[in-house]
Order: structure tokens, then sequence, then C-alpha cells
């Protein structure tokens, strides 16, 4: 037993000491609250300064785009409505892509009553977790979406289910020969006659350019004086570094010549199209030699090792947000990248909430638009198809054929904010968009007559695998490595690839590819 | 399940030892099952969710299963075989192996000395203390993307800092550049779990009996002395157990990796973990993909059964 007085002062101590501890917590507490208060408001206070433009309350033009017996659409919402009531759930691209079902769900829901639920993943999940929820038996999602390269790994493992009843007995024909010839074609939504995908996105890289830098007088005759050619925008790789290294070494580090996404995951697909551009073919179609690491292979990564030496600091870790920044900011005299930049850089879509986080664009008016030298990148897209495990697998074509319709999909890749870009030749003519800003029938030539020589991805079986083995040579070659090693080793894993997945049917596959409309200009 | 327990509850009344109602089992059956009862559903739950994805996994990995290919064979070793040929997966346990020898190693020294430095009384000996822990607490997918923000070569703080050292713009791109990516991925793992070895070092120090020391005091021994003599052999178990935790943890290196390099450039800075999951979950060769989480399991468990021996010739 402790002495009476030794309790006392125990007592007494833990007392002061639990209420030091008050005090310190309440301390922390006001500390707390005030920074939060004071980060919230200055926030506030700089996001009203900056977005003073109150947000376009409707974002989606209304569209009458029929041609043919019937519309689609409204063919669509007809036969769907008997299954009111239905939820459906539908795969999409995570972030500013989802924006596009989530705008246009509710509309499907008031028209048919059938729910939408946005299943939103990244890039990478959607390939893996569709495979995963199919080869598990699982039954998660009735809509998918896919890119055209993993289109004939999705049919072998049978994740997408074939279109063709459904489109016999519900759509207008004339739609399908409304996508533009490469999106329309076998291997990017179908395989033969049968559709496993309804094409729905039109993605290809666009050279922007300052037209304010490229017209300036003293920087056109500097120029010519350097060079000896005039200042136009690049035809050619050479072109497009002189022009780069003219800008940066003139204006820099205010403005650089330009910038291409270099980041990991991403860098392969401006190989493919500048290899393609530069004469190359991926294979010996007679014996499935890779021939990446030929000389227009090794002359296609020097030229982008080249390249990386005007870029800004650092472009080897850029992806399309730093891209995006530099440009719209004005750093940058040109860009190769996705059709979006183009439409924000012209201040579409400025004042709507979903595109506050954007950089304002300083370059509005200024911005010039031309196809990328040599072959531009038919890179990425998107295709909508239907599980094969849905229970609602009417209900989800119905779905998929409203939204892809003509006059639909229009309204969709008028969405300020949308990720999606024109693929259907009506949309390419279509007035409507021609009056969204001043250059945009500018900018629906250049996307159109960029498909149109553009260069689709390697779209084979193992279509990742092979595109991962380019990156890592990019990669590779941008920290030191010999262009000619790192692709001979690329080239090494092309083999091993090939020689696993079985190089006879390998060979098959990449006829068929070859066949496509992205190679009547190439690959040479 | 429900009625069963409800009447186990109404045959015994606590404290009292009766034996009432029998219903369908007797009171000696009912004490022997019941315990079973309780932990059935986490043993369910582990065997569904553990059990049987591991050895089904195991059955994988004898199979050439590829998302490319239409039938899925049995191959039996092959692809164990084709794994110690294949320079990239002998390349990521090197990676590994330099993540788990020089970061887990630097962490120790690095715990080991703060801990020593924060085990005397000292004033704001708390606030270090609480300050130091806080990169432990952040999750490593979030650490990964706020260190590529401090590597930046434009805007990052680590080039804006070495230029004002050096007096002019410094903007090297560290996370392009191999050697240099495994230094930013070294600084980041070390950064994040050094405080954990602290922590740990800490409690051991404080725990120790100063007795010990102020005999070894009064015998003229030195601070030297005493860190090699007492506090080093006393702390062995506690050493062990810290190098135990965070090696098998380093040696499933990932989310860092993902976040920070993404296995770049080129593959030079994959780990192990990070291999699996491009070959099982990018590529879709489960086969393959599983074979190369065995061999990882394998050096886990040698690993741990070497440290767990000699934690146990330690204690003894």
């Amino acid at each position: 037993m402790w002495p009476n007085n030794k309790k006392y002062f125990y007592k007494e101590e833990a007392k002061m000491r639990a209420s030091r501890v008050r005090k310190f917590m309440l301390l922390l507490f006001a500390v707390l609250f005030l920074i939060g208060m004071s980060v919230q408001f200055g926030m506030a206070g700089k996001s009203g300064k900056e977005s003073a433009p109150a947000p376009e309350k409707e974002v989606v033009k209304e569209t009458v785009v029929v041609s043919g017996p019937f519309s689609s659409a409204s063919k669509a919402v007809e036969e769907a409505k008997k299954y009111k009531g239905t939820t459906l759930n539908v795969v999409w691209e995570a972030g500013l892509q989802s924006q596009d079902p989530l705008t246009m769900g509710p509309k499907w829901e008031e028209l048919t009553g059938i729910k939408i639920k946005v299943v939103e993943l990244s890039y990478n999940d959607i390939y893996s977790n569709q495979l995963q929820d199919h080869l598990t038996g699982g039954s998660s999602y009735d809509v998918i979406t896919f890119s055209p390269l993993w289109l004939i790994d999705y049919v072998t493992a049978g994740v997408v289910a074939p279109l063709n009843p459904y489109i016999d007995q519900y759509m207008n024909k004339d739609d399908l020969k409304d996508y533009l010839n490469v999106y329309g074609a076998e291997g990017y939504g179908r395989i033969g006659e049968t559709w496993y995908g309804l094409p729905d996105d039109g993605d290809v890289f666009v050279l922007y350019y300052r037209k304010d830098l490229f017209e300036d007088p003293a920087n056109k005759s500097d120029f010519k004086a350097k060079y000896g050619y005039e200042l136009a925008p690049p035809k050619t790789w050479d072109q497009f570094n002189d022009i780069g290294n003219f800008f940066t070494d003139k204006f820099s580090p205010k403005i650089y010549g330009g910038a291409i996404q270099r980041l990991e995951g991403q860098v392969y697909s401006w190989w493919d199209g500048a290899f393609s551009g530069n004469g190359g073919r991926f294979f010996d179609p007679d014996t499935m030699k890779p021939m990446i690491n030929s000389p227009i292979g090794v002359k296609t990564l020097q030229q982008m090792v080249d390249q990386n030496k005007w870029m800004p600091p650092g472009v080897e870790k850029w992806g399309f947000v730093e891209i995006l920044s530099a440009w719209m900011d004005g750093k940058l005299a040109m860009v190769i990248t996705w059709p979006p930049i183009g439409r924000w850089s012209a201040g579409y879509g400025a004042t709507v909430e979903q595109l506050s986080w954007v950089p304002k664009t300083k370059v509005a008016g200024k911005v010039g638009y031309v196809p990328p030298p040599g072959r531009p990148g038919l890179a990425g897209g998107f295709c909508l198809g239907i599980s094969p495990d849905s229970k609602n697998k009417e209900a989800a074509y119905l779905f998929i054929q409203w939204m892809n319709s003509p006059e639909i999909s229009l309204q969709r890749v008028m969405l300020p904010f949308a990720l999606r870009d024109p693929f259907r030749i009506s949309h390419f003519e279509s007035p409507l968009y021609s009056s969204l800003w001043p250059d945009a029938p500018e900018y629906l030539n250049c996307l159109k007559e960029a498909a149109m020589k553009g260069q689709m991805e390697l779209g084979i079986p193992g279509a990742r695998e092979y595109a991962e083995a380019i990156d890592n040579a990019c990669t590779s070659a941008f920290a030191g490595t010999d262009p000619k090693a790192a692709l001979d080793n690329a080239a090494k894993r092309w083999e091993e690839i090939t020689k696993r997945l079985g190089a006879d049917k390998q060979k098959e596959n990449y006829a068929l590819w070859e066949k496509g409309p992205w190679n009547k200009e190439g690959p040479k | 399940m429900e009625g069963f327990m409800g009447e186990a509850a109404n045959t015994v009344s606590p404290g009292s030892g009766r034996r009432l109602k029998s219903g369908w089992f007797t009171y000696r059956q009912k004490k022997r099952i019941t315990p079973w009862l309780f932990v059935a559903p986490c043993v369910v739950i582990i065997l569904l969710v553990t059990i049987f994805p591991t050895i089904y996994s195991f059955g994988l990995s004898f199979t050439k299963w590829e998302i490319s290919l239409p039938n899925r064979p049995f191959i039996g070793l092959g692809n164990y075989a084709a794994l110690f040929k294949d320079v990239r997966f002998l390349h990521s346990i090197l990676i590994t192996a330099i993540v788990v020898v020089v970061g887990v190693g630097t962490e120790m020294f690095l715990g080991f000395g703060l801990a020593q430095i924060l085990s005397v009384k000292m004033k704001g000996k708390r606030f270090f203390v609480a300050a130091f822990l806080l990169p432990v607490m952040a999750m490593p997918v979030v650490v990964g993307y706020t260190w590529r923000l401090l590597w930046d070569a434009m805007y990052g703080p680590i080039n804006q800092i070495i230029g004002w050292i050096i007096g002019q713009p410094f903007q090297f791109t560290w996370l392009a550049k191999t050697s240099t990516a495994i230094f930013a991925i070294l600084v980041t793992e070390i950064w994040q779990w050094t405080p954990f070895m602290f922590l740990v070092y800490l409690s051991g120090i404080v725990s120790l009996d100063p007795e010990l020391f102020e005999a070894a005091d009064i015998d003229g021994a030195s601070g030297w002395e005493k860190l090699r003599y007492l506090t080093i052999p006393l702390l062995r178990p506690i050493i062990i157990v810290a190098l135990l935790i965070r090696g098998l943890d380093a040696l499933k290196f990932f989310d860092v990796i993902f976040a920070l390099t993404g296995g770049a450039p080129g593959n030079s800075t994959e780990t192990i973990s990070f291999y699996i999951y491009k070959t099982g979950y990018q590529f879709f060769r489960l086969g393959y993909g599983a074979a190369a989480s065995f061999i990882l399991l394998i050096a886990l468990v040698l690993i741990l059964s070497y440290l767990l021996k000699l934690l146990k010739t330690v204690m003894e």
C-alpha cells in the first residue's frame, strides 16, 4: 500500500496530465480547424477569381441525323421499353471518359426506364477486369468496352458476344456504312463479317502547332536563314526536328519547340506510327521474323531520342496531363497527341464544371492542326460490346445501339468534356459540329485526313506484350541504351512471344491485320 | 445455428454447473463441438480465400495458361524451367535483392542510430518520435506518387534545392535513367520505412535494464563498449524480428515501383512482385505468373525459416 500522501500525489499528477492532454488536444483541434478553414476559403477565393464564367448548363446538343429506312436510336428506344426497370452495368474508362455515359445514361433511363450503372475502371483494369469476370464465371458487366487491340484476345477468350443477331434485328444497316473506313474495317470491331464491338471512338494523333509562332515574320526569316527552307508545319520527322530545335534555341525556357508523351506505358503508340511512316514493317509476313530492329526501326528510335534533346527537361516522364498543361500554358510550339487537346485549346468547353481542372487556354485562336509527319498513329480507340455472360444481353445491345447511333453519338462526341472523338462520316460532315468554334471545320478535316492515312497499332494476339516490348525499348533508349541494342532486345522478345503463341497462327493473324485499310499506304 | 446456440445457452446456466436439457447433443458433445462452431466461419473463409486459391494457382503453374491460346495444356515443370532462363525474371530478382539488402540494411542502421539518439532524455523527444513516424502511416502508393513529384525534372523540389546549392538551374530526370531510378526507389523506400525500424529499436532500447548500463559505467565502459557489448547483444532478438518483418515486406515490394517508375526505364526497375503483376494481370499468362509467384513464395518461406531459426538460437 502506498502512503496516503503518495497516493494523493499520483492522483494529482494524473489529473494534471489529463488536463494538459485535454488542453493540447483542444489547441491541436483549433489549429487544424483554422488551417482547414483558411485552406478552404483560400481555395474558394482563388477558384472564385478564376472561374468567373458560369458553367455551361446545356452541354448536350440535340441532333437529328437519320439516313435509311429508320433511326437506329428510335428503334433501340422502342424495343428497350420492354426491359423497363432493368439495370445495366456498363464498363467505361474512369475519369473524364465516364462523364459520357454518366451524362447520357439518365437520358436513356428517361426514355426507356432502364437504369445505367457506370462501372469506372482505369484503362489497364478494363482489359483485366472484364477478362477476370468472364473467366471466373461472373456476370458483373452487361456492356463491355474494349480497345481494337484486344479484339482477338477477347474473341479467343470468349469475353465478347457476337452482335450480328441483334444488328440484323434492330439496326438500320446504313449506320454500319457511316463509320469512317478505318474504324469500320475488319480487325477494329469485327472479324470477317462478325461484329463483336461497335466502333465508338476515333482516336488518332494530330499535330497541333502555334500558328502565331509559325506565321511570325521574324521567326520565318530566322528559320529560313538557318535551315534554308520555309518555316511551315512539318511534313517529315527531319523537319519536325529542325523546327523543334529552332524554337527551343530561340525561346527556351519560355517556350520549347514541342513535346510528345514519352511516359512508359504510352510511348510505343508514337513509335508505331513513326516507324510505319518511315516505311517500316513489323514482321516479315513469310517467316514472322520481327523487323522492328531493322535500320528503319533504329532510325525511328534515334529520331525520338534526338527529339527529346530539344523538348522540355524531363519529357521522358511526361504523360497526357503534363503535355496538356504545358500546351495550354503556351509553353510549347508543337505537340502531337489525341484529339481532345485541340478542342480544349480552342477554349471549347472551358466553362463546364467537368473541365474545371484543365488549365485555362492561353492559345485559343492560335492553334493550327495538321496530321503528324509520316503516318499518324491510330492509337487506342474504343468499341462497345456486350458480355456473353450478361443476363440482359438484348437490353445491353439496345443501349449500345442507341449510344452508337449517328444522332446520339454525334451528341456524345460534341460533349465539351468528352474524350470520345469523331468516328462516323456523319460526324465529320456535321454542320453542327463545324459551328462549335471558329476553327472546328479545319479541325474536323484534319482529324479525318489523319485517320484516313493513320496506322493502327499492331492488333494481333499478344498485342499488349508486343507493345510493351517496344515501350521498354523506347524508355531504355531514352535512358542511354543504344537504340539498336534496345530494339534487338525487343525483337528477341517478339520472337519469343510469337513462338509461344504459335508462329503459324500469328502469321495468319498478322496477314489479317495487314489487310486492314490502315495498311493501304503501308507499312511499306 | 441460432437455434442450436440458443438452446446451448439455455442448457447451462453460468456458474451453476448444472446439467439441464440434453437436446440433440449431450453436454459433453456440445462442449466439444461449440468451440469448433465458433472458429468454423474463420476456417471456411480462410479455406476459400487462401488455401483454395493457393492450391488452384499451384495447379495453374504446371499449365500453359495464356489468354491468347484456346487450350491450356499441362506442361509439368515447363514454366519453372523457363523462368530460370528468363533474363527479365532473373533481373527482377536482382532488383528485389538490392531493395532487400541495401534498402532494409540502410533502414536498419539509420533506424538504430535514430533510436540511440532519441533514447536519451531530451527536450521535444515526443514531438520528434511522432514526427518520425509520419511516413509509416502514409500509403505506399501515395508515397510513390508524392516522390514522383519530388523527383520531377522541371518542377521537383529536389532539383530546385540542388540548383540553389550549385547556383544554377538543375533539371536532371532522375526517374528516366536506370542508375538514378534505382537510387530514387531506394531513397523513397528508406524514407518510408526507416521510422518503423526506429520505433522497434527505440522500444527495445528503452526496455533494456538500466542497471546493466549503470554497472558498465561503474566498470568504466566507454559508450562504444556499452553499445558493442550490451545494447546490440541484448537487442539481437528485436533486430532479427524487425529484419524479418521488413525483409519479408521488401521481398513483396510493389506499390512504390508501380507509382514511381512503372518498372522503367526498360524493365530495369522491376521487382519480382511487379514482374508477376505484369505477367499475370497485364499479359494474362496465368500459368507462368503462378510459377513465378511460387518461386517467390518458396524464397519467402526459406528466408522466414532461416530467420526464425536464428531467432530461436539467439533466444536460447
